[in-house]
């Protein structure tokens, strides 16, 4: 209880020093509290970006295609790499390898490749969802009791029959994080590629308002970008943990 | 892994780099792709050349922009890790911000950073330190919350001071937990500093890579694009090899 009480009392506390300090300094710069609300308001009620429903859409459906196809390659190529012992030494570190890299450095060559619309986008997201979920894969599959495959097998399942109904359940855990960490990189890929050059999407409109020195609708901007981010983490936590109950 | 199979995956790796790379050259050369778009890894090698110099020196901007950060992140992230890990009421109170800190998308608030900042080395040590303190300081937290109470009790017992404390049975205790943090760290910095590069930037590898983006110069975009991954891949495995060697010493 008193935990609750200091956390509200910081928080508190931090927006009156940020409203404060923000209107002594440069109300402009530093986007008082105050000035987010108005702002907010007008954003939703559509009056400062029109276009704020098809560029949430557009987000969506880029985030959608990007965590889709990331999950088909990721669960194929992680099964690829984990089914097969010998295929899994040769090419699991050259995938751990390339996960070391700051993904973002692909970007632009994606840029070059498929243009500043949503498909540069779709192929950042997907790009960042990828290792995640490969890696996941790969790790459950190799904590699967090898056991209980070998009694499959002798019963007669057929290799296609192994993997969704021996091993898919036993590494659901390790499977269900490594989507939900999937998705959360599919979005911030898709995010990232539209901040970093776009001509539609949130990150379109957030470089515009930043760009037009319009400080408390970028702000108002980030708030509702943050909703969409924090809205599909806590849908992706909700199904682990209803997958979680299901492993037990 | 024994010796003979260690060969044959080395020879198997080798083979489909081998592979994938003639594959490439052939579908370039053949024309099925637009030589604009992906050039042929022979003309990708060839363009190492032509932006030697200016890439190295993007390269070597870069990196110390990164050498900044991580120092800064390392330092604050081992701080603030052993203070929210070893006080109680701070962690309670603190914990809610510092995750939803990291995990918030940072990226979200680069545009205000550059704002602030201008353009050039500032935001961009800025945005990287922010990038790596937050998986340091959460797993350093942990890592000190899960020092053996036993370890702490005896060493009061025999009448250690606090500082004799922390000195001698938390930092040891920690190194491993320090050390994963600063192998996870090292990318989120890199990763920091090249994205306001590339947002913002006037001069590092990020800046590079996209003018040449921007110019259509697919070849040298190529160059450049694995001479920042193969850095970067040198310094993660480099890391992992120290992380190796002291764990050896430390067993």
């Amino acid at each position: 209880m008193r935990v609750l009480v200091l956390r509200a009392v910081i928080l508190i506390a931090g927006l009156a020093a940020w409203e404060i300090g923000a209107r002594m300094a440069n109300p402009l710069l530093y986007v008082p509290p105050s000035a987010v609300v108005p702002a907010l308001g007008r954003l939703l009620a559509l009056e400062s970006y029109p276009d704020l429903p098809s560029s949430l859409l557009l987000t969506l459906r880029e985030i959608v295609v990007a965590y889709a196809l990331a999950i088909a390659a990721g669960v194929g190529v992680g099964a690829v790499l984990g089914l097969n012992r010998f295929v899994g030494r040769a090419y699991g570190p050259i995938v751990a390898a390339l996960y070391a890299v700051p993904a973002v450095v692909w970007y632009p060559s994606l840029m070059l490749f498929f243009g500043l619309d949503a498909a540069s986008k779709i192929a950042f997201g997907f790009l960042l969802g990828f290792f995640p979920i490969t890696l996941a894969v790969l790790a459950g599959i190799r904590q699967v009791n090898p056991h209980m495959i070998a009694v499959a097998r002798a019963f007669g399942a057929r290799p296609a029959v192994v993997f969704a109904k021996v091993m898919v359940p036993a590494m659901l855990f390790t499977l269900v994080g490594g989507l939900r960490t999937g998705l959360a990189l599919s979005v911030i890929g898709v995010i990232v590629g539209e901040i970093l050059g776009s001509k539609a999407g949130m990150g379109a409109l957030i470089n515009h308002a930043y760009g037009l020195f319009r400080t408390s609708d970028y702000v108002a901007l980030v708030c509702v970008t943050l909703v969409l981010i924090v809205g599909s983490d806590a849908a992706a936590s909700l199904i682990e943990r209803r997958a979680q109950r299901w492993t037990e | 892994m024994r010796a003979g199979e260690r060969v044959r995956v080395l020879a198997l790796q080798a083979a489909s780099v081998l592979a994938l790379l003639a594959a490439w050259e052939g579908v370039a050369r053949a024309g099925w792709v637009d030589p604009l778009f992906v050039p042929a890894p022979s003309a990708v090698a060839g363009a190492f050349g032509r932006i030697g110099r200016s890439a190295l020196a993007g390269l070597g901007d870069t990196l110390a922009k990164t050498a900044i950060a991580y120092a800064l992140s390392v330092v604050l992230g081992v701080s603030g890790g052993i203070a929210l890990g070893s006080v109680r009421a701070l962690r309670e109170v603190l914990n809610p911000f510092v995750v939803a800190l990291y995990g918030m998308p940072k990226i979200l608030v680069l545009p205000w950073i550059v704002l602030l900042l201008g353009f050039g080395t500032a935001p961009a040590v800025l945005y990287g330190t922010i990038h790596g303190f937050f998986p340091i300081v959460v797993l350093v937290a942990g890592g000190v919350r899960d020092v053996d109470r036993t370890l702490l009790g005896v060493a009061r017992a025999f009448g250690a001071t606090t500082w004799q404390l922390y000195w001698k049975v938390v930092l040891p205790a920690i190194v491993p937990t320090v050390l994963a943090g600063m192998r996870l760290g090292i990318v989120f910095c890199l990763l920091g500093v090249l994205i306001v590069e590339m947002f913002a930037g006037v001069r590092g590898m990020g800046h590079v890579l996209n003018s040449l983006a921007n110019g259509f110069q697919a070849p040298e975009l190529f160059a450049a694009t694995a001479l920042v991954s193969i850095s970067s891949i040198v310094i993660v495995l480099g890391l992992d090899a120290l992380n190796e060697r002291l764990s050896h010493w430390r067993s």
